[in-house]
Formats: C-alpha cells, sequence, structure tokens
C-alpha cells in the first residue's frame, strides 16, 4: 500500500483503461492525454469495465465515479469486482460530482486518487504518472473533504493512528486544499516532493482503513442530505 | 386444440353453460338442457352450476392471467386487492386458494349433514345465518371483478369518494328514519333491540362495502401520487429547458471564442449544481455560500475559473459580513491581475474563519504597491483589521496568496 519508489521510464508509456458511460468523454480524456501514457481498452458499464480491466491488467485506470449496470455500485463495485488485481492494478477516480459520499466512497473501495473532470489533460496527466508509482493523487476537493471527514483541530499523537491526521498530514492536506501542487507544498513546508507523496499516500490509508465512528457518521450525514 | 374453461360472455345466468359448452365443443343449448335435467335430478346441476361459477374465470380473467398482465407491475399492484378478489383476478396462476376454501366449506357443510343423520344435534338455528352471514360477505368480495366493478359503477352514478360519501349518507339516513319511527311508538326494550338489530346490519352492510371503500382508496392514493410525479417531472423539465437547453443554444452560436464557451459552460454548471444540491447546501450555515456567490460573480466577469473548496460553514454576521466583501475583492484583484484560474480555500473552526485565496499570476508585494493606491491596502488590510480581523499577502513564488482571518469573539455566534 505504501509508497515504493518505482520510477516509471519515461520512454514506456503507461498502459491505461478509461471507464466512463459517455463516449464524447471518453474520446475527448484521450486527445487530451499526453504522450506517457497509452489508452488500451475503454468500458461503458460495471461489467464491461471488470472484464476489460481482466483482459489487459492495466497498471492505471481512470474511472468514473457514476457508472450504469452491475448493482448500482458505480465506480466503487469496479474497484471491488477487481479487487483480486491488487497491486498491479491501481484505480483513479474521475467526477463531475460535487458531492462527498461519491468521491468518498470511490476511494473507501480502494482508489488511489480523484480528479475532477474539468481539469486539463495535463493535469489529469500528471495524476495518471502519480498514480502509476503508487501515489496518491488528490485535489484541493478531494483535500477538503478529508479535512471536513477528519476535522482540523484533530492531531494524531503516533503517525500509525487511523482515526486522527497527524499534525505534518493536516498541514500538506491544507496546502493542498488552498490549490499548491506537490511541488509547491513540498518547497512551502521545506521538505522533499517524496516526502509530500509519503504523507499524501498516508492520508488516504487512513480515509481507506479508518473505522473512526466519526467519519461513518460524516458519511451517513451526507448521504441523507 | 381445445378452447380453455372459462366463463363466456354470450351468458343466461354468469355464462357458465355457454363457455362449458364452448370447452367441451357441444352446442350450448345441449349444455343447458343437460344443466336443467341435473338440476332436475335432485338439485345436482344447481350444485354443479354453482360450483363452476365460482372456480371458473371470465374470459377477460384469464386473458388477464394469461398475459402476465398487460398493465405495469405498479399499476396491478395497486389494483390487487387483499384476500379473495386476488384469487379471483388470476385463478390459473393461483389456483389454491378458492378451491381450498370451497372444498373446506362444503366438506364442513357434509360433515354437518352425516352428524345429524349420525343422531347429532346440529344447531342449525345458529349456523345457518352465520353461514349466509359468510356467503354474503364472500360473493360482494368476488364481485370485485374488473367488469362487474365499472358495471356496479357506472349503475349508481358514482365515482371516487363522492360516491362512498353518498352511500354512507344514505344509510346514516335511514337508520336515522328508523330510530325515529320505532322510537315514536314502541317502549324502551324494543328500542334497546332495534339499536342492536340496526348495528348488527350496519356491521353487516360494512362487512360488504369494505373491499369498494378499499378499493376508492387506493384509487385515489395512485392519482395522486401519479399526480406528485407529473408536477416534479415537469419541474425539471422547465428547468433544464430554461437554462440547459439556452446555454446549449447559446454555445453553439458562440463556438468561435473560447472564452465566451468557458465562461457559458461555467456558468451553467455552476446553476445546475446549485439547483441540484441546494437542499444539502441550505443544511449549513451560509458563510460558504456567500463566498460561493461572490467568486460566482467574478468568475462570470473575468471568464477566469474560481474554484471554492471550503470546510465548515458558520452563520454570517456584521463582522463575517466583512470578510465576504474582503474575499470578494480578493478574488476579483486575482482574477483581473493574474489572468489564471483562481483557488479559493475556506476554512471555519469554532474559534475563526480563514479565506486564502491564490492565484498564479505574477504576483505582487504589498511595499511594492504605490501608496496613492488604495484599492488593496484599504479594501484588504484596512477592512479586515477594523472589524478585528487580519489580510496578509504574500509571493508564493509562483503567483500571489491572500490569506483573510477573523477570531470569532466570545460572543460572536461562532
Amino acid at each position: 500500500m505504501m509508497t515504493e519508489p518505482t520510477s516509471i521510464p519515461v520512454t514506456m508509456p503507461i498502459d491505461i483503461v478509461v471507464v466512463d458511460d459517455h463516449a464524447i468523454f471518453r474520446s475527448g480524456l484521450k486527445a487530451d492525454l499526453d504522450a506517457r501514457m497509452r489508452v488500451v481498452g475503454e468500458a461503458a458499464t460495471v461489467e464491461e469495465a471488470i472484464r476489460v480491466i481482466h483482459e489487459h491488467t492495466p497498471p492505471v485506470v481512470l474511472l468514473d465515479v457514476h457508472l450504469p449496470g452491475g448493482r448500482g455500485g458505480g465506480g466503487a463495485e469496479v474497484v471491488a469486482g477487481c479487487a483480486d488485481l491488487q497491486g498491479i492494478t491501481r484505480f483513479l477516480a474521475l467526477s463531475v460530482s460535487d458531492s462527498a459520499e461519491d468521491v468518498v466512497s470511490v476511494i473507501r473501495a480502494g482508489a488511489r486518487g480523484y480528479v475532477t473532470k474539468t481539469v486539463s489533460g495535463a493535469e489529469i496527466s500528471d495524476a495518471v504518472v502519480r498514480v502509476a508509482g503508487g501515489d496518491a493523487a488528490f485535489s484541493p476537493r478531494l483535500a477538503g473533504f478529508v479535512l471536513d471527514a477528519f476535522g482540523t483541530a484533530a492531531v494524531a499523537a503516533a503517525d500509525e493512528e487511523l482515526d486522527k491526521l497527524s499534525a505534518r498530514e493536516l498541514e500538506v492536506m491544507r496546502l493542498i486544499a488552498r490549490g499548491y501542487s506537490y511541488k509547491e507544498v513540498a518547497r512551502e513546508l521545506f521538505i522533499s516532493i517524496k516526502t509530500v507523496e509519503t504523507h499524501v499516500s498516508a492520508v488516504l490509508r487512513k480515509l481507506q482503513l479508518s473505522s473512526r465512528h466519526e467519519l461513518t457518521r460524516w458519511a451517513v450525514d451526507r448521504r441523507i442530505l | 386444440m381445445r378452447e380453455p374453461l372459462v366463463r363466456s360472455d354470450a351468458r343466461v345466468i354468469a355464462g357458465v353453460c355457454s363457455g362449458l359448452a364452448r370447452h367441451l365443443g357441444i352446442s350450448a343449448a345441449a349444455c343447458r338442457l343437460g344443466m336443467t335435467a341435473l338440476a332436475l335430478a335432485g338439485g345436482a346441476g344447481v350444485l354443479l352450476y354453482v360450483w363452476l361459477w365460482l372456480l371458473v374465470p371470465t374470459a377477460d380473467e384469464y386473458a388477464r392471467s394469461r398475459a402476465g398482465g398487460p398493465q405495469a407491475p405498479a399499476v396491478r399492484a395497486l389494483r390487487r386487492a387483499p384476500g379473495p378478489p386476488a384469487g379471483t383476478r388470476q385463478p390459473m396462476l393461483r389456483p389454491g386458494t378458492r378451491e381450498i376454501a370451497t372444498g373446506a366449506a362444503l366438506l364442513v357443510a357434509a360433515a354437518a349433514v352425516v352428524l345429524q343423520m349420525a343422531g347429532a344435534d346440529v344447531p342449525w338455528g345458529t349456523w345457518l345465518p352465520l353461514l349466509a352471514i359468510a356467503g354474503g360477505a364472500g360473493i360482494a368480495w368476488m364481485q370485485l371483478d374488473e367488469a362487474r366493478r365499472t358495471d356496479l359503477r357506472d349503475r349508481a352514478g358514482a365515482a371516487g369518494v363522492q360516491g362512498v360519501v353518498r352511500l354512507v349518507a344514505g344509510l346514516v339516513l335511514v337508520v336515522v328514519g328508523i330510530f325515529t319511527a320505532i322510537s315514536g311508538t314502541g317502549s324502551v326494550e324494543q328500542l334497546w333491540q332495534a339499536l342492536l338489530a340496526s348495528l348488527a346490519v350496519l356491521a353487516g352492510v360494512l362487512l360488504v362495502l369494505a373491499p369498494w371503500v378499499l378499493k376508492y382508496w387506493r384509487d385515489l392514493e395512485a392519482e395522486r401520487s401519479g399526480r406528485i410525479r407529473e408536477q416534479e417531472r415537469a419541474e425539471i423539465a422547465a428547468h433544464l429547458h430554461d437554462s440547459v437547453l439556452q446555454t446549449l443554444a447559446l454555445i453553439q452560436n458562440r463556438a468561435g471564442s473560447e472564452q465566451d464557451v468557458t465562461r457559458l459552460a461555467r456558468a451553467q454548471e455552476r446553476q445546475l449544481r446549485q439547483w441540484l444540491y441546494r437542499d444539502a447546501r441550505s443544511e449549513h450555515g451560509n458563510l460558504v455560500d456567500r463566498i460561493r456567490e461572490a467568486a460566482a460573480v467574478v468568475e462570470d466577469a473575468y471568464g477566469h475559473p474560481v474554484e471554492v473548496v471550503a470546510v465548515g460553514d458558520t452563520a454570517v454576521t456584521e463582522r463575517h459580513e466583512a470578510l465576504v466583501q474582503a474575499t470578494r475583492e480578493a478574488v476579483q484583484n486575482a482574477a483581473k491581475h493574474a489572468g489564471s484560474p483562481v483557488s479559493v480555500y475556506v476554512e471555519v473552526t469554532g474559534t475563526r474563519s480563514e479565506v486564502f485565496i491564490r492565484d498564479r499570476g505574477p504576483g505582487f508585494e504589498l511595499q511594492d504597491v504605490p501608496a496613492d493606491r488604495l484599492g488593496v491596502r484599504e479594501s484588504l488590510v484596512g477592512r479586515m483589521e477594523r472589524h478585528g480581523g487580519s489580510a496578509r499577502i504574500r509571493n508564493t513564488g509562483n503567483g500571489t496568496e491572500v490569506q483573510l482571518s477573523l477570531d470569532h469573539v466570545e460572543e460572536g455566534n461562532g
């Protein structure tokens, strides 16, 4: 789960599968992605996605949160359906949705990051490379959700404490929510980019594994609204 | 192939004979003659006729049960009355209920007859009225097959609630009339007995009417929920038409100008989001809403996306009003001078509200701003300080970030 320093050779394009039920969006995205990646498969429904992903076993899947088919679970169901590919295939969630529960549910299912569909192709490409390297891709909005869920004042005594963020993790999340890139966060806090990525991965792990009841209640509250 | 055994529409009594004749491939007249002959033979024909009447479905019912119902499942579920009518409606699918009930009744009757023949004293005086009531109620419930219900309703000239109300009013009038008549002539004891009898009759009538009342109630419910759905659909259609379709048309017209297209798309997206999630938003306080509004205005005016991320929320006091104004000013500066997307981060905790406005423009330092240019100094720093807050402007090396913070005071409705 944690960051492994596997650097992807620049010469080898990253194989990715794009899962989205809108054909227009898929073709637009394919055109926007840069040369560091190659789209090897596409899918529009939950069943199709699980089949195509097992067929290609790509290192990265770009996954829409809202998908038709399956049992109605959308992107989270695809991640769950590909649990046997853990460690081989990583998921980057894409969404137009503003609602926290959509995003958090797919992250809790195991996705390594979340970007909004309105960001530029270059930003999505960066996020793909980051996820392919085993890191987490956080957008300002996801950082906002994390701060909302864990609270801005909760500070863990030990880094291993799943229900709270450490002081450093809080700082990193705040800067990302303020619109800082990983590089800018590193410069701001006088740490290396690698350290930033480690903090972000740790936060992602906490978001995925925490069973803290405030988090559950927060999610339930959001769902009710 | 043999015709299915159904009660025919070409009927004298209940269409049993003509249906049976079609099923057996003989003439209806011959069948009726045979039935009459059997009836003369100790009433066996009558029994057979009644038995077939009970168990054989009408042509309509048969067709419906075979087709699995032409109506939508929801409609069918709504129409399905509880108890015996369901058996009447779909006898071919669910043959059990009615046959078992009929069989049990016949067995009980046979047992009673055998007992009496064996010399036991069967209290017919008690049982016959009870049987009559049960039979009457049963017949009433069975009447609920569609053709007859429509028939009866048409004949009564009643539909929906009005019919029921009229029926109940009539009954009440009749009972009151009888009471008045009796109380005028009879003794108190007689009155008491009459009251008891009337109540019994009323209870009987209610028992018989229950299925209709239930049915009318359901129809009413179905109609009401249908109307609500229709209203919702119309509201959504109207909204999509007024906003989304109009914007799409505008975008097609302005396809040449990238900035116009972006601006229109962003504005429409914002509007649609607000519409979709408006209830969720109004649950929280409203500082965040105000800041989003301010950001939207700037976004529309300058065409650069302004992304607002918020954690926590609070009600807007007079001091928060200053914070909103300062935020608006800062976002506007960023959009005007930086010419880049603007990130706004709002964090509200129990003790303070903070807003960060960040752009990726060339940046400026506060000390570089000439003293006569009061814009930034006055509208940001001065405004915040007057309200007990603070404003900090700094160059991040890759754009400018404005930090506005406001401590909540003790009585300040945090």
